[in-house]
């Protein structure tokens, strides 16, 4: 049967409410000799309730020292991956209705903590893009005067499907081998890398390519634990780029 | 930066992907191999005559020989390609290990109402990859031990000590108190066999074409299909079956 | 002090979105040293929200046949209902599509031409256009709201993201440094010249001071005094325009000006595109009713913004709206569009419904309520970008009000300004600095950098029962929801200036129930609040004085265009010390355009009764006693292409 949304909605807010209890990982750098715990707090689940409203709502009712990072609120800006139940996730973009009665919250792994929830994948993220020049090497000067190069749209829509990344560091966070490596450019920037690659803006060739991506550090230090593609908040195809990257290594080895 | 660096870093480049190849590729035969090994060792299920009939001819032919030779090599070759992927220190390991615990139970296969989305996908490859080491090194352990066994039974024949690779002595082995070691050897293969395959066609990229549930699908079949047949062999062997199909090969005159 | 907490450049860009990047990236390329700060890092701006496109009069495809800069300028006037500052229109409209290409220059994965027949959704129905092969491949453009040609230059559904990246790219390519979890919280500035800011570092909490030749304030809208009612990040807090508003001699700019989108999800307000309503989707009340049809007969639910959630505010205060905790909101109804169409077309209206209200918009209708979505207003610039009374001061993007908006912006057209205005400013301030030095005395620095700390301390100390600060900002977003939103009136806007002004009472009392040191974030926010709060009065009283209905701001009890009276830009300044803000008014700048019917909404409205040349007259008389250059410029004059600093 057709389902209104206003039935839907009513349905949503008859439901008496779940009481939720959130265990948050606490550990400010700045208190000095202070150890890392975990902190409940209980809270009324409400319709729609997603962790931003969620945490929002411990901050300012019962401990306003939480640290945690959100911006857009709509899973679009990144700022807000965090372990929740032990899986990186988007805290915006996940409904409590999807989680268990209680919730844990840790950092992200592998970035840098800031405090609480809060982590610096900013300053990853810049290390990354400096480390792989993830920039176009353009050939020539912009000219103002120009018409536009022309793109073929289906490569346009490619490049954008690699480009739809937020940066959130889920991936990372989620990939065995990021964890233990600090080197290794990571789900993201393998993406990033692969996004430049197809390119035709970009000069760099086959052979330039070949030395950033045909190693530990690049799409070799991959084990295929293909967390990162079942985690991506964007649902990237990450897979697909590894074995684009895989198979372009390939192909520049073998191919002068 | 210098020619020099340049062309250090290239080289590198270069021996990474032979690396990557050579541990894939391994894998790879090791794998196809195990199949037809698995199919070869299944003849007893024809009975002593049907299994010594094989393994005679493959040794009268000489391919036998050559074919352990190859494979002990692929074996060690496999193993150290392969392991150099596993983490060094103890932490590291335990980390990935708690990473792969966490996400396999943080899955849920509970999908939005009105819609297959799931916002907790399921995900258990990276708990498969631990057991994937986890059984290669079971693997190197008793697999190195079959191997200098099945290395005795086919080369002693040439001091004349021996008539190579016989029902006789593979029951009596297997009978005689080596089963459980053949079964867990026989587990572990088969499901590092199948973890492996499925991975190597992911991370290829086989799987853009085949999609990875279909390739799950057909990872899961194979492994069923080859582990039956291995219970099967393991069980004859172990002498509590007399062979199902020996009547097909004593009918005959 | 110590270097640490003082660093010293040429240029200053205070965020990281769009416009801060496009001037960091000018100044840098013309070879000066460019610190970015940012609150957040610079991809994570809010800037990577706009999914819809971005205008420029390419004229690329069939539907934009003809198109040119003057057509984009004509309509960006008129949208801005003879608001805007027509000369910054008219080089907003000629520098877009330079400023496109150069996107693309820089990598942006545009959306192209597809040569042959496509099928599009026009007005609901599938229509067969024929694009020429000639074009293809060259830049795409989709239909916006008050334009005559389709000019919004788009990728997929992510036009701000992919700009912003490709952006971000080139700033790090250039190698300007960027200090992320840093927020300006004071500008540095003696006898009317500005000398850099004094930032506050959000990992640590401690105070720094970044000393500059010249200063740019970029820092996005300031939507979140408007609470939970906004389509905005919740770091669009004003503050760049709050700082300068602290200077006490910078003003800004038309800030009653505030524009609402029709569909902001409700509770949450993230944005559900006018795409939905653009391919056919209906509004319907809580009876299931279309009342826009009865509304609007001719355009029904594709009237503009402005007044769709008009009609939208009046049917929730008749009744007709959907209660629930979160209070009221309409239905949107997209469900007959399809599913092939929802979940490729409007991917991503899809997945919003379904990540955040659990909902298949296939089956379920939308739960929407208008919000709070663009600032007009903001830091009053010149055409160059150069905020009034303070020199090496400049803004850029929605944090200023350069004005070519005035009062309603056109889709699209936010961040196209963010790009151009983002060259033209970034090479204004380039230019500053080559001809200026840093000769300002520490000493400066250090006073305000310990006002800056002394002012934080000041909220660790307080202590005692008063009210929490959060409470403080929900009792602001509700007045300015209620009495300062889409409809405004005499007494309501009295009441909201009232409760501003003791909810400013409030907050210097109000206590921090955490001290913990480091980035508290309960501080953090209280710092915050105390500039909220201003810009939410100055908005207020704006809107009070402002007696006629002009775009986004529609008073009920003066509900005309009143161009007699009203053609002319408010100013607004806080005078250090004073208990409340100061206005004044300007010309809105020199016609081109004479003022006369949008084409859309009502044609009533009250004449203009000078000549247009009186007036304009009048404007070179007002720019001269302020010393700046009477321009009347011809389209195009301002295009120095061939200056620009080369890129590699
Ligand atoms: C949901 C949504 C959709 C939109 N869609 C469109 C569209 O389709 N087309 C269109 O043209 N426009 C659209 N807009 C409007 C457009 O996105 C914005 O106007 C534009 O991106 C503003 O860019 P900006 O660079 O001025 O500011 P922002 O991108 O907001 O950047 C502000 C920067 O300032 C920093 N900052 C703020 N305060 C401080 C401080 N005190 N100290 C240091 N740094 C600070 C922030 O960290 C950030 O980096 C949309 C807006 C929203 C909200
Ligand atoms: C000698 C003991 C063995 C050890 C220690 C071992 C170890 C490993 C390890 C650690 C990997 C993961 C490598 C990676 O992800 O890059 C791997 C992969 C693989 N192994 Fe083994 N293995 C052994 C024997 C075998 C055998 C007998 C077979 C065949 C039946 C086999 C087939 C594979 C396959 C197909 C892969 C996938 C290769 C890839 O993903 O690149 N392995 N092995
Ligand atoms: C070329 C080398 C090999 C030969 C000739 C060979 C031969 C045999 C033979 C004859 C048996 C029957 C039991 C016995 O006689 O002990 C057997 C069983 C078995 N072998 Fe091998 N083998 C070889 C390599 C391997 C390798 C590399 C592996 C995996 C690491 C392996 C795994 C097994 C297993 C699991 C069984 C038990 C099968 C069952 O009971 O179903 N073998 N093999
Ligand atoms: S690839 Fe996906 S998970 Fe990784 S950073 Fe990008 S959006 Fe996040
Ligand atoms: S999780 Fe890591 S190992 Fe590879 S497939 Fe993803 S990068
Ligand atoms: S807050 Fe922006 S992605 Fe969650």
């Amino acid at each position: 049967m057709e389902r209104l949304g206003s039935q839907a909605m009513t349905e949503k807010t008859n439901t008496p409410p779940r009481r939720l209890r959130f265990e948050i990982f606490r550990f400010n750098p700045e208190v000095p000799e202070s150890t890392p715990y975990m902190q409940s707090f209980e809270i009324d689940e409400t319709p729609y309730m997603s962790l931003f409203i969620a945490l929002n709502e411990i901050r300012e009712r019962q401990d306003p020292s939480l640290q945690f990072d959100f911006s857009c609120r709509s899973a679009i800006c990144g700022s807000c991956g965090m372990m929740v139940n032990g899986r990186p996730a988007l805290g915006c973009r996940t409904l409590t209705a999807d989680l268990p009665d209680t919730i844990r919250l840790h950092p992200l792994p592998v970035f840098k903590l800031i405090g609480d929830l809060s982590v610096d994948t900013g300053t990853w993220f810049r290390e990354m893009a400096e480390q792989t020049e993830a920039w176009i090497h353009a050939r020539e000067a912009f000219d103002p005067d120009a018409q536009e190069e022309r793109m073929d749209d289906d490569l346009a829509e490619q490049i954008y499907e690699r480009d739809r990344c937020i940066e959130c560091g889920c991936c990372i966070a989620s990939c065995g081998v990021a964890n233990i490596n600090p080197d290794f450019v990571a789900p993201a920037g393998l993406n990033r890398i692969a996004r430049f690659m197809m390119d035709p803006r970009d000069s760099r060739d086959a052979t330039d390519w070949f030395e950033v991506v045909s190693n530990d550090n690049g799409v070799f230090g991959c084990l295929g634990m293909m967390a990162c593609h079942d985690i991506c908040p964007k649902e990237l195809p990450l897979l697909d780029v590894y074995a684009y990257l895989r198979r372009k290594a390939l192909a520049a080895r073998f191919s002068g | 930066m210098t020619d020099d660096t340049l062309n250090v870093r290239a080289e590198e480049a270069r021996s990474q992907l032979v690396y990557e190849l050579i541990s894939g590729a391994s894998g790879l035969c090791l794998a196809v191999f195990m199949w037809g090994h698995m199919v070869l060792v299944g003849s007893i299920l024809f009975g002593a005559r049907g299994f010594d009939w094989l393994a005679g001819g493959l040794e009268d032919y000489y391919i036998a020989q050559p074919t352990v030779i190859f494979i002990i090599v692929l074996f060690l070759v496999h193993a150290v390609f392969a392991s150099r992927k596993i983490p060094a220190q103890l932490r590291e390991r335990k980390q990935m290990i708690r990473l792969a615990r966490d996400l396999r139970e943080s899955g849920s296969s509970r999908p939005v109402p009105g819609s297959d989305y799931v916002p907790f996908r399921p995900h258990v490859e990276s708990m498969l990859w631990i057991w994937q080491v986890r059984t290669g090194m079971v693997i190197l352990v008793l697999g190195s031990f079959h191997l200098v066994l099945l290395g005795l039974d086919v080369f002693t024949p040439m001091f004349g000590m021996h008539r190579g690779i016989e029902s006789a002595t593979t029951l009596a082995r297997v009978s005689g108190g080596l089963w459980p070691l053949y079964a867990v050897l026989l587990l572990c293969v088969e499901f590092h066999a199948g973890v492996g395959l499925y991975r190597l066609a992911v991370k290829w990229g086989v799987g853009a074409r085949l999609s990875r549930a279909a390739l799950w699908k057909i990872e899961h079949v194979l492994f069923w299909i080859i582990l039956g047949l291995g219970i099967l062999t393991l069980v004859v062997l172990a002498g509590w079956l007399d062979p199902p199909l020996a009547f097909l090969l004593e009918a005959a005159p | 002090m110590t270097a640490a907490n003082m660093t010293t450049t040429d240029v200053l860009v205070i965020g990281g979105g769009l416009a801060g990047e496009r001037c960091a990236i000018e100044a840098a390329a013309a070879g000066h040293d460019v610190l970015i700060l940012s609150i957040v890092p610079p991809r994570r701006s809010h800037s990577c929200a706009a999914q819809g496109g971005m205008q420029a009069a390419l004229g690329n495809c069939v539907k934009a046949e003809g198109d040119n800069p003057e057509l984009h300028f004509l309509d960006t006037v008129r949208g801005s209902d003879w608001g805007a500052d027509q000369e910054v229109a008219q080089i907003f409209a000629e520098e877009a599509p330079v400023a496109v290409r150069e996107l693309a220059h820089y990598g942006m994965p545009w959306t192209r031409v597809r040569g042959g027949k496509n099928s599009y959704f026009i007005k609901g129905e599938r229509v067969d256009i024929d694009e020429s092969l000639e074009n293809d491949g060259l830049i795409m453009h989709r239909d916006f709201g008050g334009t005559a040609k389709w000019r919004a230059c788009y990728a997929a559904a992510g036009t701000g993201h992919a700009a912003l990246y490709v952006m971000d790219s080139e700033v790090v390519r250039l190698g300007v440094t960027v200090r992320d979890r840093a927020e300006a919280v004071a500008l540095i500035h003696e006898g009317g010249r500005c000398w850099g800011a004094v930032g506050r570092c959000l990992r640590t909490g401690a105070h720094f001071t970044v000393l500059a030749k010249a200063t740019v304030i970029a820092t996005g809208g300031y939507g979140r005094i408007y609470g939970q009612y906004t389509t905005n990040a919740t770091i669009n807090e004003g503050m760049g325009a709050s700082i300068a508003l602290d200077t006490g001699v910078v003003p800004l700019g038309n800030m009653e000006a505030v524009q609402f989108h029709p569909t902001g999800l409700s509770p949450s307000g993230i944005l559900v595109t006018e795409g939905c309503r653009g391919d056919g989707g209906y509004l319907l009340d809580k009876d299931l009713n279309r009342f826009m049809v009865e509304a609007e007969p001719e355009k029904q639910e594709l009237a503009s913004r402005d007044v769709v959630s008009r009609h939208m505010a009046q049917c929730m205060r008749d009744g007709k709206g959907v209660e629930t905790p979160y209070g009221p909101h309409l239905w949107l109804d997209i469900r007959h569009l399809g599913e092939k169409h929802l979940t490729t077309k409007l991917r991503e209206v899809y997945d919003i419904c379904r990540d955040f209200v659990g909902l298949n918009p296939v089956t379920e209708l939308i739960p929407v309520r208008p919000t709070q979505h663009y600032s007009m207003g903001g830091i009053r610039v010149n055409k160059d970008g150069e905020a009034y009374n303070m020199a090496g001061l400049f803004a850029a993007g929605e944090a200023a009000c350069w004005d070519m908006h005035g009062f309603n912006r056109l889709g699209g057209n936010s961040l196209a300004e963010t790009v151009v205005a983002g060259r033209l400013v970034g090479r204004s301030a380039a230019r500053f600095v080559t001809e200026t030095n840093l000769d300002v005395s520490t000493s400066v620095a250090l006073d305000a950098m310990r006002e800056a700390e002394s002012r934080a301390g000041a909220w660790l100390d307080r202590s005692g029962s008063g009210p929490s600060v959060f409470e403080i900002r929900d009792r602001m977003a509700e007045t300015m929801i209620s009495k300062v939103g889409i409809f405004r009136n005499g007494d309501e806007l009295t009441e909201a200036v009232d409760e501003i002004e003791a909810l400013i009472t409030d907050c210097d009392r109000a206590v921090l129930r955490s001290k913990v040191p480091g980035m508290n974030p309960e501080l953090t926010f209280a710092l915050r609040l105390e500039g909220m709060l201003r810009l939410a009065l100055v908005t207020a009283k704006g809107a009070l004085v402002r007696c006629e209905s002009r775009g986004a701001h529609f008073r009920t009890d003066y509900p005309l265009r009143n161009d007699r009276d009203w053609l002319k830009r408010t100013l607004v300044r806080w005078p250090d010390g004073a208990g409340e803000p100061e206005f004044s008014y300007e010309p809105v700048g020199l016609i081109n355009l004479p003022p006369g019917y949008r084409g859309y909404g009502s044609d009533e409205r009250i004449a203009l009764e000078t000549e247009v040349e009186a007036y304009n007259a009048a404007v070179i008389d007002e720019q001269s006693r302020q010393g700046r250059l009477a321009t009347m410029e011809p389209m195009g004059s301002r295009m120095q292409w061939k200056d620009w600093a080369v890129r590699q």
